[in-house]
């Protein structure tokens, strides 16, 4: 049984598989110790594929969704792209690990790919959020933040409805 | 001219608080201080100081209102560690306006980031106008109970400075420590008794609150009143996800 993880980060979509983690998943104290270990972590844990998001008001439009539990057509192709077919009639043999159920159930609903939002993956995925600029290696020093700056302000300003152009435009 | 209140800034002496980042202005009165990110602005009409270095060069300072922060209030109190220093990432659950937000903005300094979850949209405006002039603030409005919807937003931080003041904020810590904070890493989190529980006296509260966190692998290291700046509030800070010692060191 192979498990794969998606990571949503503020610049793209990642898909990572987890190895070897038969000896460690007894339990989650052990998982613990070798998601702090970063040469343990990275060599548990791979990065596959990774898609960067086609501009920022892409970028709003998955965090929009993300953030609402739901797969968008871009997320959809990305997984049916990267992860093993899902035959019908036939029990896959691997599962992906995501953030929170809502968006696992929406995933299997649309693709039949089996998703799991456990305690498990969650310390995994703990792992990929401290460890992520070593996944992704053109990413320099700050890149991350100024991804998380960008979409956070227009992820922000949507929701207190600002007006781009105006300084004030109270709706209530 | 013109700046009211600390009049004569060459009287005026800036030295370093005992917490790294923070500043106490001694002039006519002692004013808690820190170094302003973006000189020549204040984020919500508190003075400023500006000082000259030996080099002629000035730096600003701006006064930081323990009425009006209970970070401040806390390090007044005599805290004896915030863990909030220059270059920390800290994610922050109830930024308001974002008034002490700019403060810890101004603490951790250019290297440090500041996460601001604020729920309320009229608040959250405010804290959206001031993070444009700070890019280490990156705001977020969304709930603070649902982590979840903010994942691709935040990365791993050092620090949570809660103060949402709600009954289940130990839970919201938890959640939020859950998905953010790292291993090792430290809270601080500010409780008012009545919004909690107003039927029994606060010290009570705060005993069950310290031991619900206790419950949610945080480890409480100290409490302080937040009195005479707040009435009925305390602030407990603490380590979350302490390594378990080697037996070795437990026998030693």
């Amino acid at each position: 049984m192979v498990i794969y993880l998606l990571y949503e980060s503020p610049s793209g979509y990642c898909l990572l598989e987890a190895h070897g983690l038969d000896e460690i998943r007894q339990n989650t104290e052990a998982v613990r110790a070798s998601v702090s270990d970063l040469s343990r972590f990275g060599r548990v844990v791979k990065l596959i594929a990774f898609q960067p998001s086609q501009s920022a008001l892409d970028a709003l439009n998955q965090i929009n969704a993300v953030s609402e539990g739901y797969m968008t057509d871009e997320l959809r192709s990305f997984l049916e792209l990267n992860l093993p077919k899902v035959k019908e009639g036939k029990k896959p043999k691997f599962s992906l690990g995501v953030s929170e159920p809502k968006i696992g159930s929406c995933i299997f609903e649309a693709t039949k790919i089996p998703c799991q939002s456990n305690e498990f993956v969650h310390e995994l995925l703990r792992g990929v959020r401290q460890h992520f600029d070593r996944f992704i290696k053109d990413l320099k020093p700050g890149d991350l933040e100024k991804a998380q700056l960008g979409l956070a302000h227009s992820y922000s300003r949507a929701k207190v409805k600002f007006n781009v152009n105006r300084v004030d435009n109270m709706v209530i | 001219g013109g700046r009211g209140g600390m009049k004569g800034g060459s009287k005026v002496i800036v030295e370093p608080h005992r917490h790294a980042g923070v500043f106490i202005a001694k002039g006519k009165e002692d004013a808690l201080v820190t170094k302003n990110l973006v000189p020549g602005e204040a984020v919500y009409n508190e003075k400023r100081i500006s000082v000259q270095n030996e080099d002629g060069t000035k730096t600003e300072y701006r006064v930081w209102n323990p009425f009006r922060s209970k970070l401040a209030a806390a390090i007044l109190g005599g805290v004896d560690n915030i863990w909030i220093k220059p270059g920390a990432k800290v994610l922050y659950l109830g930024a308001a306006s974002g008034t002490t937000v700019s403060h810890v903005s101004d603490l951790v300094g250019p290297e440090g980031c500041v996460y601001a979850v604020e729920f309320s949209h009229r608040s959250g405006r405010d804290l959206v106008n001031m993070a444009k002039k700070r890019t280490n603030v990156i705001p977020i409005i969304e709930d603070a109970r649902h982590p979840a919807k903010y994942r691709m937003l935040v990365g791993m931080v050092d620090v949570i400075f809660s103060d949402v003041a709600q009954p289940d904020q130990a839970r919201i810590l938890a959640l939020n420590a859950n998905f953010f904070l790292k291993s090792g890493g430290h809270f601080v989190i500010s409780i008012k008794a009545n919004c909690i529980d107003s039927t029994v006296p606060a010290e009570a509260v705060f005993q069950s609150e310290v031991k619900k966190l206790q419950q949610e692998q945080f480890k409480p290291a100290e409490q302080v009143t937040l009195e005479p700046f707040e009435r009925d509030h305390a602030c407990v800070v603490g380590s979350y996800r302490v390594p378990k010692k080697t037996k070795a060191a437990t026998a030693a």
